[in-house]
């Protein structure tokens, strides 16, 4: 691990004698109308650690950044606290002007006296001007205990691996391909296209799946930068961000090994399969789930529809069996849970088979059983509209009143509480039933254990955040593509497959990762080995136990760590610290505000 | 004009709502140059008036203002606000864009952000942030979290008596600004222009925006946002707490009648999420949501829409016919229900939120770029199921809800595989 | 100066810029409130509160950034640590309304302010 990762360098404190200059804005009168800035710089410049203090109309203004770079140079400034607006305008601006000076821009420090002072104070000079004092006060003490911090850099692999070879993997690695990286699909089947290799026709663009599976491979056969391996059997995944190894058996046995920096879970979802009796399947005939009957569809001769030389008259869909699943109403799964997630893509494609259906065999009479019709989609609500039109007939129940299927040899009688018609018990006769099955995540539990990967109570992989990091794991450097995640149709998969390349490319972008410097610290003088922190820390792998020459101590792997400071609560020696934020600097700053 | 400003860029995004945001910092963060070009005064788009967000009822601004701030901070991003594109030319493998900057009345390289314009100015005008709900001044940062915290000021209203002016410490206030062109030269385009609601005037029968008790989903974003314009929820007729709070479904969405018979994806999450918090803010008061189908269907939301069951929210399968309201301006409500019973039924409210679809934000095809629409004004891609984000321009990308209505996880996902296929076209060129 | 000070602790995610969306709106609360940040209160140990209180703070309010919390396990343990505080501070003689976790977001204006004025009623009966 260690020669893979580095730093600019040393976290030595600086060795020079701390000088610190203080600098208080008036901010044209927003801060100096209140808050007596002379005094504030007179009593600073007292202060001890502190070499010249000043007050100017505009310290953000060039005049003002000269200011500071001039003592610099002059009067060998090398901390710097600034009292001013809010860190979140103008922190990055004086981090700036220290390192355009040849200091470290992390040994500065930013006091707010605007927006938490100034502002807010209006009616108590006096009180805002002692507080100002008091906070440049803590400011100075935190500056002065402050190191020199630099970016850790992690040397990584410029090659991402793509796990499952399905749409949304082949999409992740043309798009990793187009911005210039390597990229390798493993894929268990041994051909390339997943799931959709199974399907018939499929909205939006009326394509078989096949087809659309094919657009793809082509595009990535054709693609020099991608590796494909068929057939492949993942065995063994280590590593972390940068550095991952993914260990794979090839159809003829032979153990390969895949070094990636980033890599993308495209590992996709099964049909869910109804357990024996679920409204008769896999007892009665003529029970099937959709993407069954799609596929009985295609082999049906011109004209008529007939499922193994039985010609089907009727046939009624009924939705969401094994999604929205209630507890109590149904079957848990072998894990105990009900799934009670809806699946998103069924009720368009049942729609969308129900218009086929009516397209080539007008005569058929189609049932739709369902409790909420959710076509989403830019033209979804066309193919509930078409189904409509064509006669198809709806009913609706409530979750508790499940339908009720029973058969015999001259087809089934279906016995549904019908909302629409204000909960009256209607049966119905129909030739064949189509369970419009769900989505589950694929049995992805050897990877999953192995390098501890979240999964949510719907058992998909888990992003770290819906709307701040959608595809990212909580593990750094492994992404999330298509239905893995959650159920999608293809469009969707696109996306989050795309986005999943992007955010491995946006890690990737230079062949050093740079890592925020902002992580665990641990002072190996004053660590006794106790082993109490790795306890804390929530990050797999971030914090752990060593041994060098012979003595426990504990061990920061700066690549997972985030920097929480979980850790550093519980260290009775104060030996670990997030650099930047450190414990001494914390107690320093509260006494300094405390002293009367 | 050869003091026109010039910006040259890897690639330009038109827009900097959440997906404009997100696809700019997707492109930058590979090393990519980018120009945004954002027509209102402050970057964030809709996301960052929201209250809070589905499913996880993370405050839309904690979410939101993040990203702006790294955007704003990005050392590859410029950033144009206030700003409109006026045209857009492909010459060869380059875009030339026609940008301007329309004037704010400020010096904005030498405000401060201080208020003292805004505070100094005697003349109020409706906030249309807070959906005409509070108050402005004619002179005035556009709300709390803008970025830039820049003021605006509107010439229109102003009655020139230099206020704002005397009490600017940086002698910023420029009454004589004029727009200024700038040019942006770019190899891609992003799209990323949003939407906007169906308008409250659209349905005659839901009293075509004249009952003030019936208000848009937006304003009821604002009534319940933390720093919201009353801090609490009040109906806006006469400050009264409501106590009776319905959603009518797919009023704006899924109608023939008004030209949009799509489904907007994001009102039955955005009615339950708002049931939730008032809920949580008015325990005592009665909601009710009126729908047809309730569309749950994203990660989180089916259970989501179970705990708003459990809390009480009572879902109810109805066809709403009409609004009107009564003398005392309560909304009512007149529904067709789908259960129990058939007759029609008048329902009284305190407040009624009609749950209004989404449109396009822009009609992109005026920029001349080969982009093409689908009939209901959204960008069709060349192919969704090869990708999500190339249109049939060349060079020429869509991010988000430009190509149809999708929810907040959906269009951050959405922007930065549009980002990913820009910067895939770029490396070609 | 009558009131004792009151440090509140902020985190660099939410609670602080909440603050400054308090100063932005220029709304008001006393000067004798100290406001620090970090990237997460729960890297403080239990000592680090029950130092403050030697060192004459009146009151600390820890601003957390809740259910928003960007670090995992951490709003958790947080919490956990700071009812073992509680347990020290009783065991020592201090109000237990001299210290306060909560929750604050970027726009938790009106929460912001009554959190520091109930911290105000605390402080004055030290």
């Amino acid at each position: 691990m260690e020669d893979k990762i580095k730093e600019e360098a040393s976290r030595d404190n600086y060795r020079q004698e701390p000088k610190v200059g203080v600098y208080v804005c008036h901010c044209g009168g927003n801060i100096s109308d209140i808050i007596d800035v002379k005094a504030v710089a007179a009593a600073l410049a007292k202060y001890p650690g502190v070499v010249v203090a000043r007050e100017y109309a505009f310290m953000c203004s060039s005049n003002g950044q000269d200011l500071i770079a001039d003592d610099i140079k002059n009067l060998g400034v090398n901390r710097t606290v600034v009292a001013a607006c809010s860190p979140s305008l103008h922190e990055l601006t004086f981090r700036g002007v220290l390192q355009r000076a040849g200091v470290n821009p992390y040994l500065h420090e930013h006091i707010n006296i605007r927006e938490q002072a100034s502002w807010v104070h209006k009616a108590d000079h006096a009180g805002a001007t002692a507080k100002a004092i008091k906070l440049a006060q803590a400011g100075v003490e935190k500056v002065l205990r402050k190191d020199a911090l630099n970016a850790i850099r992690v040397a990584a692999e410029q090659r991402v691996a793509v796990i499952g070879g399905g749409v949304a993997g082949m999409r992740a690695a043309l798009s990793a391909a187009g911005k210039g990286l390597e990229a390798v699909i493993l894929e268990k089947a041994p051909r390339l296209g997943g799931k959709l290799l199974e399907l018939g026709k499929m909205y939006p663009s009326g394509e078989e799946g096949p087809a659309v599976a094919a657009k793809l491979e082509a595009l990535v056969r054709a693609e020099k930068k991608i590796t494909v391996h068929t057939g492949a059997g993942i065995e063994f995944v280590s590593g972390f961000v940068g550095n991952f190894v993914v260990n794979f058996k090839n159809p003829d046995g032979r153990m390969e090994q895949v070094k990636a920096g980033a890599i993308v879970m495209a590992t996709g979802y099964e049909h869910y399969k109804p357990h024996n009796g679920e409204f008769g399947y896999g007892e009665a005939a003529n029970v099937v789930t959709l993407p069954e009957f799609l596929a009985l569809m295609k082999k049906s001769p011109a004209g008529r529809l007939a499922l193994a030389g039985q010609e089907i008259k009727s046939l009624a869909l009924i939705h969401c069996v094994g999604s929205r699943q209630v507890e109590g109403v149904h079957k848990p799964q072998a894990d105990g849970k009900v799934n009670d997630y809806c699946s998103r893509v069924c009720c368009s494609s049942a729609l969308y088979a129900a218009n086929q259906v009516k397209e080539k065999y007008p005569g058929v009479r189609i049932y739709d059983i369902y409790r909420d019709i959710r076509t989403y989609g830019m033209q979804h609500e066309e193919y509930y509209d078409k189904a409509s039109k064509d006669g198809v007939l709806f009913l609706r129940h409530n979750e508790a009143d499940q339908p009720v299927v029973t058969s015999d040899r001259t087809g089934h009688l279906v016995k549904v509480k019908d909302v629409l018609t204000w909960g009256e018990e209607l049966e119905l006769k129909a030739d064949l039933i189509v369970l419009v099955t769900g989505m589950m995540p694929s049995d992805i539990s050897l990877i999953r254990s192995q390098m501890k990967l979240p999964a949510s109570a719907d058992r998909f992989l888990q992003e770290v955040h819906p709307k701040l990091r959608p595809v990212e794991l909580a593990n750094s450097g492994i992404f999330v593509a298509g239905t893995a995640q959650y159920p999608m149709d293809v469009p969707e998969a696109m996306a989050s497959a795309g986005t999943a390349a992007a955010k491995a490319a946006i890690l990737l972008a230079e062949p050093d990762i740079p890592l925020e410097p902002f992580v665990a610290v641990v002072d190996e003088h004053k660590c006794t080995g106790c082993g109490l922190c790795p306890a804390e820390c929530s990050y797999d792998g971030a914090l752990m136990m060593t041994e060098k020459n012979g003595k426990k101590l504990a061990q920061v792997n700066p690549a997972l760590c985030k920097g929480c400071g979980a850790c550093v609560a519980v260290c009775p020696t104060r030996a670990i610290n997030v650099a930047g934020w450190t414990l001494d600097q914390f107690d320093a700053m509260v006494a300094a505000i405390a002293k009367e | 004009m050869s003091d026109i400003e010039r910006i040259e860029a890897d690639a330009l995004v038109v827009g900097s709502g959440i997906a404009g945001l997100q696809a700019a910092l997707d492109l930058a963060d590979q090393g990519y140059s980018v120009a945004i070009v954002e027509k209102a005064p402050s970057i964030g788009g809709k996301m960052i008036s929201l209250s809070k967000v589905f499913p996880t009822l993370d405050c839309a601004s904690c979410i939101t203002t993040p990203r702006m701030a790294s955007v704003s901070h990005h050392p590859r991003i410029t950033t144009l606000t206030y700003s409109t594109v006026d045209a857009i030319k492909r010459e060869g493998k380059t875009f030339t864009a026609a940008v301007t900057r329309k004037p704010r009345y400020i010096d904005e390289k030498e405000c401060i952000s201080c208020k003292r314009c805004e505070e100094a100015c005697p003349v109020f005008l409706p906030d249309e942030y807070e959906q005409g709900l509070g108050a402005k001044k004619t002179i005035s940062i556009p709300f709390t979290n803008a970025i830039p915290q820049l003021p605006v000021m509107h010439p229109e209203h102003c009655i020139r008596c230099g206020a704002c002016a005397r009490a600017c410490p940086k002698d910023c206030i420029e009454f004589l600004q004029e727009p200024a062109p700038v040019e942006i030269k770019a190899k891609a385009v992003i799209l990323a222009t949003g939407y906007e609601t169906t308008p409250m005037t659209a349905k005659k029968q839901y009293g075509l925006g004249n009952l003030p008790n019936v208000i848009s989903p937006m304003a009821a974003e604002r009534l319940l946002a933390p720093h919201g314009p009353y801090g609490r929820v009040l109906r806006p007729s006469d400050g009264k707490v409501p106590g009776s709070i319905a959603y009518v479904q797919c009023a704006g969405s899924r109608d023939k009648s008004i030209g949009v018979p799509y489904c907007s994806r994001v009102c039955c999450m955005y009615a339950i999420k708002q049931a939730i918090l008032l809920s949580g803010s008015l325990p005592i008061a009665d909601i009710t949501i009126y729908y047809m189908d309730i569309r749950a269907f994203g990660k989180g939301y089916e259970q989501f829409y179970n705990n708003a069951r459990a809390m009480g929210i009572s879902f109810v399968k109805a066809k709403v016919a009409r609004v009107t309201e009564d003398a005392e301006h309560n909304p009512v409500v007149r529904i067709e229900r789908q259960e129990g019973t058939s007759a029609p039924e008048e329902v009284k409210h305190d407040l009624v939120v009609l749950s209004q679809g989404l449109l396009p934000g822009c009609d992109v095809t005026k920029f001349s770029l080969g982009v093409e629409l689908n009939d209901f004004g959204f960008v069709q891609l060349s192919d969704e199921t090869i990708s999500s984000a190339v249109t049939a321009g060349a060079g020429v990308f869509a991010a988000g809800v430009v190509k149809g209505p999708r929810d907040i996880p959906d269009s951050v996902v959405d922007a930065g595989s549009a980002a990913m296929e820009a910067a895939a076209y770029i490396r070609k060129l | 100066m009558t009131h004792r000070k009151i440090l509140i602790i902020t985190t660099n995610h939410s609670s602080y810029p909440g603050a400054d969306a308090v100063g932005q709106a220029r709304m008001g609360y006393d000067a004798n409130t100290y406001i620090i940040r970090v990237p997460d209160p729960v890297m403080f140990p239990e000592d680090f509160y029950l130092n403050a209180f030697d060192k004459g703070i009146g009151g600390i309010i820890i601003m957390s950034s809740g259910s928003d919390c960007p670090y995992e396990g951490a709003y958790e343990r947080l919490s956990k640590r700071v009812a073992r505080v509680y347990e020290q501070m009783k065991a020592k003689g201090i109000a237990a309304n001299r210290l306060k976790l909560t929750t604050i977001c970027t726009v938790c204006r009106a929460a912001f302010l009554k959190e520091i004025s109930e911290m105000q009623k605390a402080v004055a009966s030290v």
